[in-house]
Protein backbone atom coordinates (compact mmCIF):
# COMPACT_ATOMS: atom_id res chain seq x y z
CA UNK A 1 0.00 0.00 0.00
CA UNK A 2 2.96 2.32 0.40
CA UNK A 3 3.64 2.11 -3.30
CA UNK A 4 0.32 3.84 -3.78
CA UNK A 5 1.30 6.62 -1.44
CA UNK A 6 4.59 7.05 -3.22
CA UNK A 7 2.82 7.29 -6.54
CA UNK A 8 0.18 9.71 -5.43
CA UNK A 9 2.25 12.84 -5.68
CA UNK A 10 3.65 11.84 -9.04
CA UNK A 11 0.18 11.14 -10.34
CA UNK A 12 -1.06 14.51 -9.15
CA UNK A 13 1.93 16.21 -10.67
CA UNK A 14 1.42 14.66 -14.06
CA UNK A 15 -2.31 15.17 -14.02
CA UNK A 16 -1.80 18.84 -13.29
CA UNK A 17 0.74 19.14 -16.05
CA UNK A 18 -1.34 17.28 -18.60
CA UNK A 19 -4.63 19.00 -17.96
CA UNK A 20 -3.30 22.32 -19.15
CA UNK A 21 -1.52 21.17 -22.26
CA UNK A 22 -2.47 19.94 -25.65
CA UNK A 23 -1.05 18.29 -28.72
CA UNK A 24 2.68 17.68 -28.94
CA UNK A 25 3.43 19.01 -25.48
CA UNK A 26 0.94 16.48 -24.16
CA UNK A 27 2.92 13.81 -25.94
CA UNK A 28 6.04 14.88 -24.09
CA UNK A 29 4.16 14.72 -20.81
CA UNK A 30 2.99 11.23 -21.65
CA UNK A 31 6.52 10.18 -22.45
CA UNK A 32 7.74 11.65 -19.18
CA UNK A 33 5.06 9.83 -17.28
CA UNK A 34 5.92 6.53 -18.92
CA UNK A 35 9.62 6.83 -18.20
CA UNK A 36 9.24 7.99 -14.62
CA UNK A 37 10.81 5.26 -12.46
CA UNK A 38 8.25 5.30 -9.67
CA UNK A 39 5.04 5.71 -11.58
CA UNK A 40 3.07 2.56 -12.30
CA UNK A 41 -0.44 3.85 -12.47
CA UNK A 42 -1.71 5.54 -15.57
CA UNK A 43 -5.47 5.39 -15.47
CA UNK A 44 -5.76 8.86 -13.95
CA UNK A 45 -3.85 10.32 -16.86
CA UNK A 46 -5.83 8.23 -19.30
CA UNK A 47 -9.10 9.52 -18.01
CA UNK A 48 -8.21 13.16 -18.57
CA UNK A 49 -10.32 14.69 -21.36
CA UNK A 50 -7.29 16.26 -23.12
CA UNK A 51 -5.73 12.88 -23.40
CA UNK A 52 -8.78 11.13 -24.78
CA UNK A 53 -9.05 13.90 -27.36
CA UNK A 54 -5.76 12.78 -28.79
CA UNK A 55 -7.43 9.58 -29.88
CA UNK A 56 -8.38 10.58 -33.38
CA UNK A 57 -5.35 12.71 -34.19
CA UNK A 58 -1.93 11.72 -35.43
CA UNK A 59 -0.83 11.26 -31.87
CA UNK A 60 -3.26 8.41 -31.27
CA UNK A 61 -0.28 6.10 -31.22
CA UNK A 62 0.68 7.64 -27.93
CA UNK A 63 -2.75 6.96 -26.52
CA UNK A 64 -2.35 3.34 -27.50
CA UNK A 65 1.08 3.34 -25.92
CA UNK A 66 -0.33 4.76 -22.71
CA UNK A 67 -3.03 2.14 -22.74
CA UNK A 68 -0.39 -0.51 -23.31
CA UNK A 69 1.41 0.73 -20.23
CA UNK A 70 -1.80 0.78 -18.26
CA UNK A 71 -3.07 -2.66 -19.18
CA UNK A 72 -0.71 -4.56 -21.43
CA UNK A 73 2.41 -6.65 -21.23
CA UNK A 74 5.77 -6.81 -22.93
CA UNK A 75 4.74 -9.58 -25.32
CA UNK A 76 1.69 -7.59 -26.40
CA UNK A 77 3.96 -4.68 -27.13
CA UNK A 78 6.25 -6.84 -29.21
CA UNK A 79 3.40 -8.19 -31.30
CA UNK A 80 2.10 -4.67 -31.86
CA UNK A 81 5.45 -2.94 -32.24
CA UNK A 82 4.73 -1.70 -35.72
CA UNK A 83 1.81 0.43 -34.64
CA UNK A 84 3.40 1.90 -31.58
CA UNK A 85 6.22 4.39 -31.16
CA UNK A 86 9.60 2.97 -30.19
CA UNK A 87 10.45 2.63 -26.53
CA UNK A 88 13.37 4.13 -24.72
CA UNK A 89 15.29 1.65 -22.52
CA UNK A 90 13.79 2.85 -19.22
CA UNK A 91 10.35 2.68 -20.74
CA UNK A 92 11.01 -0.87 -21.81
CA UNK A 93 12.14 -1.67 -18.31
CA UNK A 94 8.96 -0.16 -16.94
CA UNK A 95 6.87 -2.27 -19.26
CA UNK A 96 8.68 -5.40 -18.14
CA UNK A 97 8.01 -4.55 -14.50
CA UNK A 98 4.36 -4.09 -15.32
CA UNK A 99 4.41 -7.46 -17.08
CA UNK A 100 5.55 -9.12 -13.87
CA UNK A 101 2.64 -7.49 -12.09
CA UNK A 102 0.20 -8.82 -14.65
CA UNK A 103 1.61 -12.30 -14.40
CA UNK A 104 1.30 -12.15 -10.65
CA UNK A 105 -2.38 -11.42 -11.13
CA UNK A 106 -3.24 -14.90 -12.22
CA UNK A 107 -0.73 -17.13 -10.47
CA UNK A 108 0.90 -16.93 -7.13
CA UNK A 109 3.74 -19.19 -8.14
CA UNK A 110 5.51 -18.02 -11.28
CA UNK A 111 7.88 -20.53 -12.89
CA UNK A 112 11.21 -19.18 -14.06
CA UNK A 113 10.73 -20.49 -17.59
CA UNK A 114 7.48 -18.64 -18.07
CA UNK A 115 9.02 -15.48 -16.70
CA UNK A 116 12.06 -15.76 -18.92
CA UNK A 117 9.87 -16.18 -21.94
CA UNK A 118 7.61 -13.27 -21.12
CA UNK A 119 10.42 -10.91 -20.30
CA UNK A 120 12.82 -11.94 -23.06
CA UNK A 121 15.52 -12.81 -20.61
CA UNK A 122 17.98 -15.53 -21.50
CA UNK A 123 19.34 -16.84 -18.24
CA UNK A 124 18.26 -17.32 -14.69
CA UNK A 125 20.91 -14.99 -13.29
CA UNK A 126 19.63 -12.06 -15.33
CA UNK A 127 16.05 -12.90 -14.42
CA UNK A 128 16.83 -13.00 -10.73
CA UNK A 129 18.75 -9.74 -10.94
CA UNK A 130 15.84 -8.14 -12.68
CA UNK A 131 13.37 -9.43 -10.14
CA UNK A 132 15.44 -8.40 -7.18
CA UNK A 133 16.65 -5.01 -8.31
CA UNK A 134 13.82 -3.77 -10.42
CA UNK A 135 10.83 -5.33 -8.77
CA UNK A 136 11.50 -6.04 -5.11
CA UNK A 137 13.67 -3.10 -4.21
CA UNK A 138 11.26 -0.74 -5.95
CA UNK A 139 8.52 -2.29 -3.84
CA UNK A 140 6.00 -3.40 -6.40
CA UNK A 141 6.31 -7.07 -5.54
CA UNK A 142 7.25 -9.01 -2.45
CA UNK A 143 7.94 -12.70 -2.53
CA UNK A 144 10.38 -15.54 -2.33
CA UNK A 145 12.68 -16.82 -5.03
CA UNK A 146 12.79 -20.59 -4.97
CA UNK A 147 15.80 -21.58 -7.00
CA UNK A 148 15.52 -25.31 -6.43
CA UNK A 149 12.03 -25.46 -7.80
CA UNK A 150 12.78 -22.64 -10.24
CA UNK A 151 9.83 -20.55 -9.32
CA UNK A 152 9.01 -17.21 -7.81
CA UNK A 153 6.41 -17.24 -5.05
CA UNK A 154 4.58 -13.96 -4.94
CA UNK A 155 3.31 -12.77 -1.60
CA UNK A 156 2.34 -9.28 -2.53
CA UNK A 157 2.02 -7.51 -5.85
CA UNK A 158 1.00 -3.91 -6.35
CA UNK A 159 -2.17 -3.35 -8.29
CA UNK A 160 -2.19 -2.36 -11.91
CA UNK A 161 -4.78 -0.16 -13.51
CA UNK A 162 -8.09 -1.84 -13.88
CA UNK A 163 -9.57 -2.59 -17.21
CA UNK A 164 -13.20 -1.56 -17.31
CA UNK A 165 -14.45 -5.14 -17.01
CA UNK A 166 -12.30 -6.15 -14.12
CA UNK A 167 -14.39 -4.44 -11.48
CA UNK A 168 -17.11 -7.04 -11.89
CA UNK A 169 -14.72 -9.92 -11.36
CA UNK A 170 -13.27 -8.23 -8.30
CA UNK A 171 -16.72 -7.92 -6.78
CA UNK A 172 -17.33 -11.56 -7.57
CA UNK A 173 -14.09 -12.57 -5.83
CA UNK A 174 -15.00 -10.49 -2.80
CA UNK A 175 -18.41 -12.09 -2.51
CA UNK A 176 -16.83 -15.54 -2.74
CA UNK A 177 -14.44 -14.58 0.02
CA UNK A 178 -17.34 -13.37 2.12
CA UNK A 179 -19.33 -16.56 1.70
CA UNK A 180 -16.28 -18.70 2.52
CA UNK A 181 -15.62 -16.81 5.70
CA UNK A 182 -19.30 -17.03 6.67
CA UNK A 183 -19.21 -20.78 6.21
CA UNK A 184 -16.04 -20.96 8.23
CA UNK A 185 -17.65 -19.01 11.06
CA UNK A 186 -20.59 -21.40 11.12
CA UNK A 187 -18.23 -24.40 11.12
CA UNK A 188 -16.25 -22.99 14.04
CA UNK A 189 -19.41 -22.40 16.02
CA UNK A 190 -20.50 -25.96 15.40
CA UNK A 191 -17.10 -27.20 16.55
CA UNK A 192 -17.37 -25.19 19.76
CA UNK A 193 -20.80 -26.66 20.43
CA UNK A 194 -19.49 -30.12 19.67
CA UNK A 195 -16.62 -29.67 22.12
CA UNK A 196 -19.01 -28.53 24.84
CA UNK A 197 -21.38 -31.40 24.13
CA UNK A 198 -18.58 -33.95 24.27
CA UNK A 199 -17.32 -32.62 27.57
CA UNK A 200 -20.87 -32.76 28.98
CA UNK A 201 -21.24 -36.35 27.89
CA UNK A 202 -17.88 -37.21 29.34
CA UNK A 203 -18.80 -35.72 32.70
CA UNK A 204 -22.11 -37.55 32.71
CA UNK A 205 -20.40 -40.81 31.90
CA UNK A 206 -17.90 -40.33 34.71
CA UNK A 207 -20.66 -39.54 37.16
CA UNK A 208 -22.61 -42.63 36.17
CA UNK A 209 -19.53 -44.81 36.51
CA UNK A 210 -18.85 -43.41 39.96
CA UNK A 211 -22.45 -43.95 41.02
CA UNK A 212 -22.27 -47.56 39.91
CA UNK A 213 -19.05 -47.94 41.87
CA UNK A 214 -20.70 -46.53 44.99
CA UNK A 215 -23.66 -48.84 44.60
CA UNK A 216 -21.42 -51.84 44.14
CA UNK A 217 -19.47 -50.89 47.23
CA UNK A 218 -22.68 -50.57 49.25
CA UNK A 219 -24.11 -53.90 48.15
CA UNK A 220 -20.82 -55.60 48.89
CA UNK A 221 -20.57 -54.11 52.33
CA UNK A 222 -24.06 -55.47 52.97
CA UNK A 223 -23.01 -58.83 51.68
CA UNK A 224 -19.93 -58.88 53.88
CA UNK A 225 -22.29 -58.29 56.81
CA UNK A 226 -24.36 -61.31 55.91
CA UNK A 227 -21.21 -63.32 55.29
CA UNK A 228 -19.75 -62.62 58.66
CA UNK A 229 -22.75 -64.36 60.24
CA UNK A 230 -21.18 -67.65 59.32
CA UNK A 231 -20.66 -69.98 56.44
CA UNK A 232 -20.04 -69.15 52.91
CA UNK A 233 -22.78 -67.67 50.82
CA UNK A 234 -23.77 -69.29 47.59
CA UNK A 235 -21.75 -66.74 45.59
CA UNK A 236 -18.65 -67.35 47.61
CA UNK A 237 -18.87 -71.09 46.92
CA UNK A 238 -19.31 -70.44 43.23
CA UNK A 239 -16.34 -68.05 43.26
CA UNK A 240 -14.17 -70.69 44.84
CA UNK A 241 -15.07 -73.13 42.13
CA UNK A 242 -14.48 -70.85 39.19
CA UNK A 243 -11.53 -68.88 40.55
CA UNK A 244 -8.97 -71.46 39.32
CA UNK A 245 -10.27 -70.86 35.76
CA UNK A 246 -10.00 -67.10 36.14
CA UNK A 247 -6.49 -67.03 37.53
CA UNK A 248 -5.33 -69.09 34.56
CA UNK B 1 -9.10 9.49 64.39
CA UNK B 2 -11.62 6.67 64.34
CA UNK B 3 -14.21 8.55 62.30
CA UNK B 4 -11.48 9.93 60.04
CA UNK B 5 -10.37 6.42 59.17
CA UNK B 6 -13.91 5.48 58.20
CA UNK B 7 -14.37 8.35 55.81
CA UNK B 8 -10.83 8.04 54.57
CA UNK B 9 -11.44 6.00 51.48
CA UNK B 10 -15.02 6.74 50.60
CA UNK B 11 -14.69 9.95 48.65
CA UNK B 12 -13.78 10.01 45.00
CA UNK B 13 -11.11 12.24 43.58
CA UNK B 14 -12.03 15.63 42.24
CA UNK B 15 -8.67 16.72 41.04
CA UNK B 16 -9.43 15.86 37.42
CA UNK B 17 -6.22 13.96 36.86
CA UNK B 18 -6.39 10.94 34.58
CA UNK B 19 -4.27 8.02 35.63
CA UNK B 20 -2.79 5.51 33.28
CA UNK B 21 -1.32 2.39 34.78
CA UNK B 22 1.02 0.05 32.98
CA UNK B 23 0.74 -3.71 33.62
CA UNK B 24 4.43 -3.80 34.49
CA UNK B 25 3.69 -2.00 37.75
CA UNK B 26 0.98 -4.46 38.72
CA UNK B 27 3.21 -7.42 37.91
CA UNK B 28 6.08 -5.85 39.88
CA UNK B 29 3.96 -5.29 42.97
CA UNK B 30 2.50 -8.78 42.90
CA UNK B 31 5.96 -10.26 42.32
CA UNK B 32 7.37 -8.34 45.28
CA UNK B 33 4.54 -9.55 47.47
CA UNK B 34 4.87 -13.17 46.35
CA UNK B 35 8.62 -13.16 46.86
CA UNK B 36 8.41 -11.80 50.37
CA UNK B 37 5.60 -14.19 51.22
CA UNK B 38 7.46 -17.24 49.96
CA UNK B 39 10.73 -16.19 51.57
CA UNK B 40 9.13 -15.84 54.97
CA UNK B 41 7.69 -19.33 54.73
CA UNK B 42 10.51 -21.64 53.75
CA UNK B 43 9.71 -25.20 52.55
CA UNK B 44 9.00 -27.84 55.25
CA UNK B 45 12.36 -29.64 55.14
CA UNK B 46 14.09 -26.59 56.58
CA UNK B 47 11.53 -26.22 59.30
CA UNK B 48 14.12 -26.16 62.08
CA UNK B 49 15.48 -22.95 60.58
CA UNK B 50 12.00 -21.58 60.18
CA UNK B 51 11.78 -20.07 63.63
CA UNK B 52 14.91 -18.00 63.06
CA UNK B 53 13.84 -16.75 59.64
CA UNK B 54 10.25 -16.02 60.62
CA UNK B 55 11.31 -14.06 63.66
CA UNK B 56 13.78 -12.03 61.66
CA UNK B 57 11.31 -11.39 58.86
CA UNK B 58 8.57 -10.28 61.20
CA UNK B 59 10.80 -7.66 62.67
CA UNK B 60 11.44 -6.07 59.31
CA UNK B 61 7.96 -6.34 57.87
CA UNK B 62 4.63 -5.11 59.07
CA UNK B 63 2.08 -7.82 59.38
CA UNK B 64 -1.29 -6.80 58.05
CA UNK B 65 -4.52 -7.86 59.66
CA UNK B 66 -4.87 -10.95 57.51
CA UNK B 67 -1.45 -12.21 58.52
CA UNK B 68 0.47 -11.71 55.27
CA UNK B 69 3.21 -9.15 55.11
CA UNK B 70 2.81 -5.78 53.54
CA UNK B 71 5.34 -4.72 50.99
CA UNK B 72 6.21 -1.19 50.00
CA UNK B 73 7.78 0.50 47.10
CA UNK B 74 7.89 3.50 44.88
CA UNK B 75 6.20 4.12 41.53
CA UNK B 76 7.73 6.20 38.81
CA UNK B 77 6.43 7.58 35.59
CA UNK B 78 5.63 10.68 33.61
CA UNK B 79 3.17 13.45 34.27
CA UNK B 80 2.10 15.42 31.22
CA UNK B 81 -0.43 18.07 32.00
CA UNK B 82 -3.46 16.38 33.50
CA UNK B 83 -2.39 12.85 32.60
CA UNK B 84 -0.33 10.84 35.00
CA UNK B 85 1.20 7.77 33.42
CA UNK B 86 2.77 5.25 35.77
CA UNK B 87 5.36 3.19 33.95
CA UNK B 88 7.52 1.36 36.44
CA UNK B 89 8.07 0.67 40.10
CA UNK B 90 10.78 -0.46 42.47
CA UNK B 91 10.86 -1.81 46.01
CA UNK B 92 11.63 0.08 49.17
CA UNK B 93 12.50 -0.99 52.62
CA UNK B 94 9.99 -0.14 55.29
CA UNK B 95 11.07 0.73 58.78
CA UNK B 96 8.30 -0.19 61.24
CA UNK B 97 10.00 1.65 64.05
CA UNK B 98 9.72 5.08 62.55
CA UNK B 99 6.83 4.07 60.24
CA UNK B 100 8.55 5.48 57.23
CA UNK B 101 10.31 4.35 54.09
CA UNK B 102 14.07 4.23 53.81
CA UNK B 103 14.88 7.64 52.40
CA UNK B 104 18.52 7.16 51.51
CA UNK B 105 17.75 4.03 49.50
CA UNK B 106 14.93 5.77 47.68
CA UNK B 107 17.17 8.60 46.62
CA UNK B 108 19.92 6.29 45.48
CA UNK B 109 17.47 4.24 43.42
CA UNK B 110 15.94 7.37 42.01
CA UNK B 111 19.34 8.52 40.77
CA UNK B 112 19.99 5.18 39.12
CA UNK B 113 16.63 5.19 37.39
CA UNK B 114 17.15 8.75 36.27
CA UNK B 115 20.23 7.68 34.36
CA UNK B 116 18.35 5.05 32.43
CA UNK B 117 15.01 6.84 32.10
CA UNK B 118 15.64 10.55 32.30
CA UNK B 119 11.95 11.34 31.83
CA UNK B 120 10.64 9.41 34.76
CA UNK B 121 9.86 11.07 38.04
CA UNK B 122 8.83 9.65 41.36
CA UNK B 123 5.07 9.81 41.17
CA UNK B 124 4.17 8.10 44.40
CA UNK B 125 4.34 4.84 46.25
CA UNK B 126 2.64 1.48 46.43
CA UNK B 127 1.70 -1.07 49.02
CA UNK B 128 -0.33 -4.24 49.41
CA UNK B 129 -3.33 -4.77 51.58
CA UNK B 130 -7.07 -4.76 51.51
CA UNK B 131 -7.67 -1.11 52.27
CA UNK B 132 -5.77 2.07 52.92
CA UNK B 133 -4.69 2.47 56.52
CA UNK B 134 -4.02 5.26 58.96
CA UNK B 135 -0.28 4.78 58.97
CA UNK B 136 -0.22 5.13 55.20
CA UNK B 137 -0.95 8.83 55.48
CA UNK B 138 2.33 9.34 57.29
CA UNK B 139 4.28 7.72 54.50
CA UNK B 140 2.24 9.70 52.02
CA UNK B 141 3.11 12.96 53.72
CA UNK B 142 6.77 12.01 53.86
CA UNK B 143 6.79 11.62 50.10
CA UNK B 144 5.14 14.95 49.55
CA UNK B 145 8.45 16.74 49.47
CA UNK B 146 9.53 14.80 46.40
CA UNK B 147 6.23 15.12 44.59
CA UNK B 148 3.67 17.62 45.83
CA UNK B 149 0.77 15.29 45.26
CA UNK B 150 1.93 11.67 45.28
CA UNK B 151 -0.28 8.79 44.27
CA UNK B 152 -0.81 5.73 46.38
CA UNK B 153 -1.27 2.46 44.50
CA UNK B 154 -2.80 -0.31 46.58
CA UNK B 155 -2.89 -3.94 45.49
CA UNK B 156 -5.12 -6.39 47.28
CA UNK B 157 -3.30 -9.74 47.26
CA UNK B 158 -6.32 -11.75 48.38
CA UNK B 159 -7.72 -13.69 45.46
CA UNK B 160 -11.39 -12.99 45.07
CA UNK B 161 -12.93 -15.19 42.40
CA UNK B 162 -16.16 -13.25 42.21
CA UNK B 163 -14.42 -9.97 41.58
CA UNK B 164 -14.14 -9.29 37.89
CA UNK B 165 -11.83 -6.28 37.78
CA UNK B 166 -8.30 -5.80 39.01
CA UNK B 167 -7.75 -5.56 42.79
CA UNK B 168 -5.71 -2.41 42.29
CA UNK B 169 -6.86 0.97 43.57
CA UNK B 170 -5.21 4.31 43.14
CA UNK B 171 -5.57 6.90 45.87
CA UNK B 172 -4.77 10.56 45.86
CA UNK B 173 -4.56 12.85 48.84
CA UNK B 174 -6.89 15.75 49.23
CA UNK B 175 -7.45 18.31 51.90
CA UNK B 176 -10.94 17.91 53.27
CA UNK B 177 -12.55 19.61 56.19
CA UNK B 178 -13.80 17.04 58.68
CA UNK B 179 -15.34 18.18 61.95
CA UNK B 180 -13.95 21.62 61.36
CA UNK B 181 -10.36 20.41 61.05
CA UNK B 182 -8.77 20.43 57.62
CA UNK B 183 -7.25 17.02 57.15
CA UNK B 184 -5.49 15.18 54.44
CA UNK B 185 -7.43 12.12 53.44
CA UNK B 186 -7.16 9.53 50.72
CA UNK B 187 -9.59 9.73 47.87
CA UNK B 188 -10.05 7.07 45.24
CA UNK B 189 -9.30 7.79 41.62
CA UNK B 190 -10.19 5.90 38.55
CA UNK B 191 -7.50 4.73 36.19
CA UNK B 192 -7.05 3.07 32.86
CA UNK B 193 -4.58 0.45 31.86
CA UNK B 194 -2.19 1.43 29.14
CA UNK B 195 0.11 -1.09 27.49
CA UNK B 196 3.15 -0.98 25.32
CA UNK B 197 3.32 -3.72 22.70
CA UNK B 198 5.92 -5.66 24.68
CA UNK B 199 3.72 -5.59 27.76
CA UNK B 200 0.71 -6.73 25.82
CA UNK B 201 2.56 -9.72 24.38
CA UNK B 202 3.90 -10.85 27.73
CA UNK B 203 0.58 -10.49 29.53
CA UNK B 204 -1.13 -12.37 26.71
CA UNK B 205 1.47 -15.11 26.95
CA UNK B 206 1.01 -15.51 30.69
CA UNK B 207 -2.75 -15.47 30.38
CA UNK B 208 -2.68 -18.32 27.90
CA UNK B 209 -0.28 -20.48 29.87
CA UNK B 210 -2.97 -21.70 32.16
CA UNK B 211 -6.73 -21.38 31.72
CA UNK B 212 -8.21 -19.05 34.25
CA UNK B 213 -10.24 -21.61 36.12
CA UNK B 214 -8.23 -24.72 35.31
CA UNK B 215 -10.82 -25.91 32.83
CA UNK B 216 -10.67 -29.17 30.99
CA UNK B 217 -9.38 -29.72 27.49
CA UNK B 218 -12.81 -28.95 26.09
CA UNK B 219 -12.94 -25.48 27.61
CA UNK B 220 -9.43 -24.74 26.36
CA UNK B 221 -10.44 -25.82 22.89
CA UNK B 222 -13.60 -23.76 23.10
CA UNK B 223 -11.63 -20.72 24.25
CA UNK B 224 -9.13 -21.10 21.43
CA UNK B 225 -11.87 -21.54 18.85
CA UNK B 226 -13.75 -18.55 20.20
CA UNK B 227 -10.65 -16.44 19.71
CA UNK B 228 -10.33 -17.55 16.11
CA UNK B 229 -14.05 -17.03 15.59
CA UNK B 230 -13.96 -13.41 16.69
CA UNK B 231 -10.89 -12.71 14.55
CA UNK B 232 -12.55 -14.11 11.45
CA UNK B 233 -15.74 -12.25 12.24
CA UNK B 234 -13.85 -8.98 12.24
CA UNK B 235 -12.20 -9.85 8.94
CA UNK B 236 -15.61 -10.71 7.56
CA UNK B 237 -17.11 -7.36 8.50
CA UNK B 238 -14.21 -5.49 6.91
CA UNK B 239 -14.50 -7.44 3.68
CA UNK B 240 -18.21 -6.74 3.67
CA UNK B 241 -17.47 -3.03 3.82
CA UNK B 242 -15.12 -3.32 0.84
CA UNK B 243 -17.67 -5.36 -1.06
CA UNK B 244 -20.37 -2.80 -0.45
CA UNK B 245 -18.02 -0.02 -1.49
CA UNK B 246 -17.10 -1.72 -4.75
CA UNK B 247 -20.71 -2.42 -5.53
CA UNK B 248 -21.58 1.19 -5.01
CA UNK B 249 -18.71 2.18 -7.25
CA UNK B 250 -19.92 -0.15 -9.94
CA UNK B 251 -23.45 1.20 -9.76
CA UNK B 252 -22.05 4.64 -10.16
CA UNK B 253 -23.13 6.02 -6.81
CA UNK B 254 -19.56 6.92 -5.92
CA UNK B 255 -16.99 8.41 -8.26
CA UNK B 256 -14.43 5.91 -9.37
CA UNK B 257 -11.26 6.15 -7.36
CA UNK B 258 -8.45 4.43 -9.13
CA UNK B 259 -5.86 4.28 -6.42
CA UNK B 260 -8.25 2.48 -4.10
CA UNK B 261 -9.23 0.06 -6.83
CA UNK B 262 -5.61 -0.73 -7.42
CA UNK B 263 -5.07 -1.44 -3.76
CA UNK B 264 -8.11 -3.68 -3.61
CA UNK B 265 -6.97 -5.60 -6.66
CA UNK B 266 -3.54 -6.12 -5.14
CA UNK B 267 -5.23 -7.33 -1.97
CA UNK B 268 -7.36 -9.80 -3.87
CA UNK B 269 -4.31 -11.14 -5.58
CA UNK B 270 -3.05 -12.37 -2.25
CA UNK B 271 -5.88 -14.88 -2.25
CA UNK B 272 -5.84 -17.84 -2.08
CA UNK B 273 -3.53 -17.34 0.84
CA UNK B 274 -2.03 -20.78 0.99
CA UNK B 275 -2.57 -23.24 -1.75
CA UNK B 276 0.66 -24.64 -3.07
CA UNK B 277 1.30 -28.33 -3.23
CA UNK B 278 4.03 -28.05 -0.65
CA UNK B 279 1.62 -26.64 1.88
CA UNK B 280 -0.80 -29.50 1.33
CA UNK B 281 1.96 -32.03 1.88
CA UNK B 282 3.23 -30.35 5.05
CA UNK B 283 -0.24 -29.87 6.42
CA UNK B 284 -1.30 -33.47 5.84
CA UNK B 285 1.93 -34.73 7.34
CA UNK B 286 1.43 -32.71 10.50
CA UNK B 287 -2.22 -33.71 10.71
CA UNK B 288 -1.32 -37.38 10.41
CA UNK B 289 1.42 -37.06 12.98
CA UNK B 290 -0.94 -35.51 15.50
CA UNK B 291 -3.57 -38.18 14.91
CA UNK B 292 -0.97 -40.91 15.28
CA UNK B 293 0.32 -39.49 18.52
CA UNK B 294 -3.13 -39.20 20.05
CA UNK B 295 -3.89 -42.76 18.90
CA UNK B 296 -0.67 -43.95 20.52
CA UNK B 297 -1.47 -42.10 23.72
CA UNK B 298 -4.90 -43.66 23.79
CA UNK B 299 -3.36 -47.09 23.33
CA UNK B 300 -0.90 -46.56 26.14
CA UNK B 301 -3.69 -45.38 28.39
CA UNK B 302 -5.82 -48.39 27.55
CA UNK B 303 -3.02 -50.85 28.10
CA UNK B 304 -2.16 -49.36 31.48
CA UNK B 305 -5.82 -49.53 32.53
CA UNK B 306 -5.89 -53.11 31.35
CA UNK B 307 -2.80 -53.85 33.41
CA UNK B 308 -4.42 -52.39 36.50
CA UNK B 309 -7.53 -54.45 35.92
CA UNK B 310 -5.51 -57.63 35.57
CA UNK B 311 -3.65 -56.88 38.78
CA UNK B 312 -6.89 -56.27 40.60
CA UNK B 313 -8.42 -59.51 39.38
CA UNK B 314 -5.32 -61.39 40.36
CA UNK B 315 -5.45 -59.96 43.82
CA UNK B 316 -9.16 -60.61 44.12
CA UNK B 317 -9.26 -64.19 42.95
CA UNK B 318 -6.00 -65.66 44.14
CA UNK B 319 -5.80 -69.38 44.43
CA UNK B 320 -3.89 -69.26 47.64
CA UNK B 321 -6.25 -67.57 50.02
CA UNK B 322 -7.23 -70.10 52.61
CA UNK B 323 -6.99 -67.83 55.58
CA UNK B 324 -9.77 -68.75 57.89
CA UNK B 325 -11.42 -70.90 55.23
CA UNK B 326 -12.95 -67.93 53.54
CA UNK B 327 -12.02 -66.35 50.26
CA UNK B 328 -11.60 -62.65 50.13
CA UNK B 329 -14.62 -61.38 48.26
CA UNK B 330 -13.17 -58.11 47.13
Amino acid sequence: MDIEQKQEEHINHFVNQASNLDGPSLVTVINDAISHPSLFAFSEILSLPNVTQLQGTEYSRYIDLLQMFAYGTWSEYKSNASNLPPLAPDQALKLKQLTVLTLAETNKVLPYDGLMQELDVLNVRELEDFLINECMYVGIVRGKLDQLRRCFQVQFAAGRDLRPGQLGSMIHTLSNWLSTSDNLLITIQDKIKWADRMSEQDKKHKKEAEEKLEEAKKTLSLKSHTMSRGGLTYEAMRMRRCSPNLVE
Amino acid sequence: MAEASQTQTMATSSSGLTFKLHPLVIVNISDHHTRVKSQSQPPPHTCHQQDNSSSSSSSTNTVAANGSNRVFGCVIGVQRGRTVEIFNSFELLYDPVTNSLDRGFLEKKQELYKKVFPNFYVLGWYSTGADAEESDMQIHKALMDINESPVYVLLNPLINHSQKDLPVTIYESEMHVIDGIPQLIFVRSSYTIETVEAERISVDHVAHLKPSDGGSAATQLAAHLTGIHSAIKMLNSRIRVLHHYLNAMQNGEIPVENSLLRQVSSLLRRLPAIESQKFQDDFLMEYNDTLLISYLAMFTDCSSTMNDLVDKINVAYERVSRRGGRTAFI
